[in-house]
């Protein structure tokens, strides 16, 4: 019981923080899209746009290894 | 790496202003400075004024300028063919250009125009054309009886087909014959058949039924129905010849002269920058002045030539650059031939102040060498180096493929190196095959290892990152930057150690008094960094973190390798089994070539370079010839 707890807590935080990254990125890459149409030059800021959530999985990921491997 | 500029000052007697500025814009090294601002001192400002040109040059300027916009005007007419170069001298022949300019762009713009009437006319018609197309069948298959009369209509869906067919029953008691057909964009269009007498009371009925009734062109007159449709043929074949003859006409006219034409713009060009430069220039009574940015490397180069060209009448003095002109340095990036192509990942950043730092310096060094710890395979590595090279041979003359083949093989080649230390070709197929054993770390089993070992790279990362910044601010000589950055650097180093402690990595003995320095640093951090600072501390917390993707994704891409060798060999079957193998190795290699590149780029995008690149830098634009790089 105590490891399927376990399981289920790190699969909350990473799916939960990959959730929320993806709505993130999805609201982030379709404003980036627009705009790349109208100023192609502001592709670099856009790359750094949709990739600034994506820390937010990284962390969870992290936070659900110290969970498994008991860190 | 950020070239070395010079501020400098010519002068030399006013009548040679002009020879010098076309010596100038042939050598390409100078950006002329328009304003004073930084290179005369207040006192002096009142004997030097800007350069005002006579009457001849300001003559000249616009007729140029005219001659330009005339030019300009022809090539959007003419279409954009390679044409041979020319080599003639425009100065001798400008009256002769000016005459048959003022002809030929008449000619090209009555054509030009008629080509645009006949064109707008054609895509009006070709409206018409889908309708036609779906109309034409149900034409042949209706009887043509002399008074019968036909509609043709579009329809929005088959219950408008339906309401047709109940408005037609009623006042044709049935009299009509009603033909569907779908045409090329998806839209129902219908065609009625009825009697000449009955024609103008259903037109009134359709239109009071809200169905559109196809009108054609007022041009197109009382046509019957069936002779509209021939008619709109023909014109659209008519029209369509038309233009080619036009196209031609235009086309052979920009092989015969579009040349020619093509020099004396480009001769134009340079004359008027020559002319609007004379503008950025100061003069006294008997001299001229000119200022501006060059490379440091190239100053001596230049005073020689002068020297030479005018027999020391002009003469090239470097000036003092304050701290004031920082900001206003021209930043030009030169970079060694191994770090060139990867200015294809630095060109998309805005430019660096001529304080901060190149960043393709960093991103040729750790790039690869990211690239190649989350790839980590010897066999995939192979495969992309041999990509790369194959690309890098045949794509000579497409620069930016180049760069890229150049970018990948290099980090192909850590990819190789970082997976002889994990011990992976392939996945475990290496071990397999010839017994290749982890050297560092098996990445598949070794997840929290390999967590500390990325963070660790963080670590060592942003470290140098926030050294960097710390060393800018000390060239800036900016007392509260220096402090700031210098106290945000002990305090993450006793945050790093706090963890470090409580993670058992140095004695427990350490956690005391390392929370006694971090609450000593607090005030300290909070008055030199100002109330974001705590703020700031936080996301470089959270930017160390940021590198935990470096196993993260890394380890997807082994554990994707497993399952192709295992799914393999549960296939019982060889041929299968390593078709199957080969499908996701080959998916695990595509994977591989995008995941890790975007990830390392955003690791120094967003992480490191935020600790010392300062953007904003102002672009060396020198005086030089149209085309000359």
């Amino acid at each position: 019981m105590e490891k399927a707890l376990i399981a289920f807590a790190a699969a909350l935080a990473v799916g939960l923080s990959a959730i929320a990254t993806a709505w993130a990125q999805s609201r982030i890459g379709a404003a980036g899209a627009g705009t790349l149409a109208e100023k192609p030059e502001l592709a670099a800021t856009i790359i750094i746009l949709v990739a600034i959530p994506e820390t937010m999985v990284i962390l969870g990921f992290v936070v659900a290894a110290m969970i498994l491997f008991g860190v | 790496m950020i070239v070395r500029m010079s501020k400098v000052e010519i002068a030399g007697p006013r009548g040679l202003l002009e020879k010098v500025i076309s010596l100038l814009q042939e050598m390409g090294m100078l950006q002329i400075e328009p304003s004073t601002i930084g290179f005369i001192e207040k006192k002096d400002e009142a004997y030097i004024d800007s350069f005002l040109p006579d009457k001849e040059t300001l003559s000249e300027r616009l007729f140029l300028e005219d001659l330009k916009a005339k030019l300009e005007e022809l090539f959007l007419y003419l279409p954009d063919i390679p044409v041979r170069n020319s080599y003639i001298e425009p100065m001798v022949i400008i009256d002769t250009i000016k005459e048959n300019l003022q002809r030929h762009l008449l000619t090209c713009r009555e054509i030009s125009h008629k080509k645009e009437g006949l064109q707008k006319e054609l895509d009006e018609l070709s409206r018409y054309s889908f309708f036609l197309d779906a109309i034409e069948p149900l034409l042949k298959s209706i009887k043509q009886i002399p008074d019968f009369d036909f509609i043709g209509l579009t329809l929005r869906d088959s219950e408008a087909i339906d309401t047709l067919r109940k408005v037609l029953m009623r006042h044709t008691e049935g009299k009509f014959e009603l033909l569907t057909s779908i045409a090329s964009d998806g839209t129902t269009v219908g065609l009625i058949a009825i009697k000449k007498e009955m024609s103008e009371r259903i037109k009134k009925a359709l239109s009071d039924k809200d169905i559109p009734e196809l009108k054609f062109p007022s041009s197109f007159g009382n046509l019957a129905f069936v002779e509209k449709m021939t008619f709109l043929r023909k014109r659209i074949s008519e029209i369509s010849a038309e233009i080619e003859e036009i196209n031609m006409r235009l086309e052979s006219f920009s092989v015969k002269w579009g040349a020619i034409y093509r020099r004396v713009k480009e001769w134009i060009n340079e004359r008027l920058s020559v002319l609007k430069a004379t503008a950025s220039a100061f003069e006294t009574g008997m001299c001229f002045f000119i200022y501006g940015w060059m490379a440091s490397e190239d100053v001596d180069r230049l005073r020689i030539r002068l020297n030479q060209d005018f027999e020391g009448k002009v003469v090239l003095e470097e000036m003092e650059i304050r701290e004031q002109d920082l900001d206003r340095i021209p930043v030009v990036l030169k970079n060694l031939t191994y770090f060139k192509p990867f200015e294809l990942l630095t060109r998309i950043l805005p430019l660096p102040r001529y304080t901060s730092y190149d960043p393709t310096l960093f991103i040729g060094i750790f790039f690869p060498l990211f690239f190649g710890m989350i790839l980590g395979d010897a066999g995939y590595g192979l495969i992309l180096l041999i990509i790369s090279l194959v690309m890098i041979a045949y794509c000579r003359t497409k620069r930016d493929i180049q760069d890229g083949a150049k970018i990948l093989s290099v980090g192909a080649m850590y990819s190789i190196f970082f997976g002889i230390l994990y011990g992976e070709f392939f996945g475990e197929l290496g071990y397999m095959l010839f017994g290749l054993e982890p050297i560092f770390l098996e990445r598949r089993t070794a997840v929290i290892p390999m967590l500390y070992f990325a963070l660790t790279v963080g670590v060592v990362h942003l470290g140098i990152g926030s050294l960097l910044g710390f060393i800018i601010a000390l060239k800036k000589k900016t007392k509260k930057a220096i402090l700031s950055k210098f106290f945000q650097i002990l305090f993450m180093l006793s945050i790093l150690s706090l963890v470090g402690s409580l993670f058992g990595l140095f004695p427990m003995l350490l956690t005391k008094p390392i929370i006694l320095a971090i609450l000593f640093l607090t005030p300290f951090l909070l008055f030199t960094g100002g109330l974001l600072a705590p703020l700031e501390l936080i996301k470089s917390i959270g930017n160390i973190i940021s590198y935990a993707r470096i196993m993260a994704i890394g380890l997807t891409s082994v554990l994707l390798a497993f399952v192709a060798n295992n799914l393999a060999g549960k296939t019982g079957d060889i041929v299968i089994g390593v078709v199957v193998a080969g499908l996701l190795h080959l998916l695990n290699i595509i994977i591989g070539v995008f995941s890790p590149a975007i990830h390392s780029l955003r690791l120094h995008y967003v992480e490191f370079f935020s600790k010392f690149i300062e953007p904003g830098g102002r672009k060396f634009e020198p005086l030089k010839k149209e085309g000359k790089v």
